[in-house]
């Protein structure tokens, strides 16, 4: 799946990612997010995955002055459009790498916005979710290989 | 090496829904098979008067329910930007394209809408038209608004696109605060030039800028890639 996607993809245009736990893989896909997996805290062993943006994708986007996130409870499918991050007039769709419930989104993007691009890989991170198919995590490039993608594409 | 083909779709004057319309068929068209064609091209001249408001909004109910008493249509978009004005005499441009195939970014894409819009200007007779950085992005003939843009990408796929104002009844603006911009004004090639200037007058020199600024060509529709 990762192998495909880089073939077909020239440039990312939004590159999400995700800040995970220091034990968990740090896991990236090419346009898209990168998802680290962390164990629930409490009971059952629900995956949840805690999804943002790339620095390459928030320098490629220039400064986010509104974010459009879901409800928590939305039931995403793997590819979902599930908000947007508007950057110079221009309004980018976020899709899901990952099939999941929103369990939580970062209320603090309301009044600061600019998170995303000050910290995107910590205070900035967009939605967190209760992974439906944990098996889809191995479909999402490392970050060794993602970071190898962005060079290739970017010459 | 050849250049992208991007198809042109010229439209004549028909109502903002049906453009929009069109616009969903082209965006589902090239995001269900990503990669094969660099997108199309979408130029119409609005049947009637629309306002939109973009992804944050822009109008509140109360500005909404006096906008139609005088009898425009009110619209919400995915688009970035606020509030803006589509009617007769205004050139409205959607390129529906893949970014990628164009070796685009969401930003470059933002500012190729500008330079053409910037060329057409210059190609009309008016050197001034500039540009201007966040939160004005847009081009400018001195403090006034000629041309308002405002994009929407998805997997790599744009829509929206700008509206260059050629003969615009500029009354229409009085009812908003384009764009959200506070105190600042809007204008048109008619007024700046003191002429009656149509759309199709511009649509030529336009396409010349076009193909010029994102270094394509056009084809008609229906032609074989």
């Amino acid at each position: 799946m990762a192998l495909r996607a880089v073939r077909s993809v020239r440039a990312a245009a939004c590159s999400l990612r995700v800040a995970s736990a220091p034990a968990a893989p740090c896991l990236m896909r090419p346009w898209g997010l990168r998802a680290g997996a962390v164990p629930t805290l409490g009971t059952g062993s629900t995956l949840l995955s805690v999804l943002g943006i790339s620095n390459f994708a928030q320098e490629a986007l220039g400064d986010v002055v509104y974010c459009s996130l879901p409800e928590v409870g939305t039931k995403l499918n793997k590819q979902d459009e599930f908000g947007a991050l508007e950057s110079v007039k221009a309004a980018s769709e976020l899709n899901s790498p990952l099939s999941g419930e929103v369990t939580e989104i970062n209320e603090a993007l309301a009044e600061n916005p600019g998170l995303v691009n000050k910290s995107c890989y910590e205070d900035g991170w967009l939605i967190k979710i209760a992974l439906s198919d944990p098996s889809e995590l191995d479909e999402l490039m490392s970050k060794e290989a993602y970071e190898k993608y962005i060079k290739s594409i970017e010459g | 090496m050849r250049l992208p083909a991007v198809r042109l779709v010229r439209l004549s004057r028909i109502p903002y829904t049906e453009l929009l319309a069109l616009q969903e068929r082209w965006l589902r068209r090239l995001q269900a098979e990503p990669g094969t064609e660099a997108g199309a091209l979408l130029l119409c001249e609005p049947a009637g008067p629309v306002y939109t408001s973009g992804l944050r909004g822009g109008l509140t109910p109360e500005e909404t329910a006096r906008l139609r008493a005088l009898g425009a249509e009110v619209r919400t978009t995915g688009r970035g930007g606020l509030a803006t004005f589509h009617g007769p005499g205004q050139l409205l441009c959607h390129p529906v394209l893949d970014l990628r195939r164009l070796g685009l970014r969401l930003r470059t894409h933002v500012a190729a809408l500008e330079a053409c819009a910037v060329r057409l200007c210059e190609f009309q007779g008016l050197s001034g038209a500039r540009a201007r950085p966040p939160p004005y992005t847009g081009v400018w003939l001195g403090e006034r608004k000629v041309c308002a843009i405002g994009v929407r990408c998805g997997r790599h796929i744009t829509s929206h696109g700008l509206a260059l104002n050629c003969s615009t009844d500029l009354v229409w603006f009085d009812h908003i605060v384009p764009c959200g911009l506070v105190g600042t004004g809007v204008t048109s090639l008619s007024e700046e030039l003191q002429r009656h200037v149509t759309v199709d007058e511009v649509i030529p020199p336009f396409l010349e800028a076009f193909k010029e600024t994102y270094k394509c060509t056009l084809i008609s529709e229906d032609s074989s890639n």
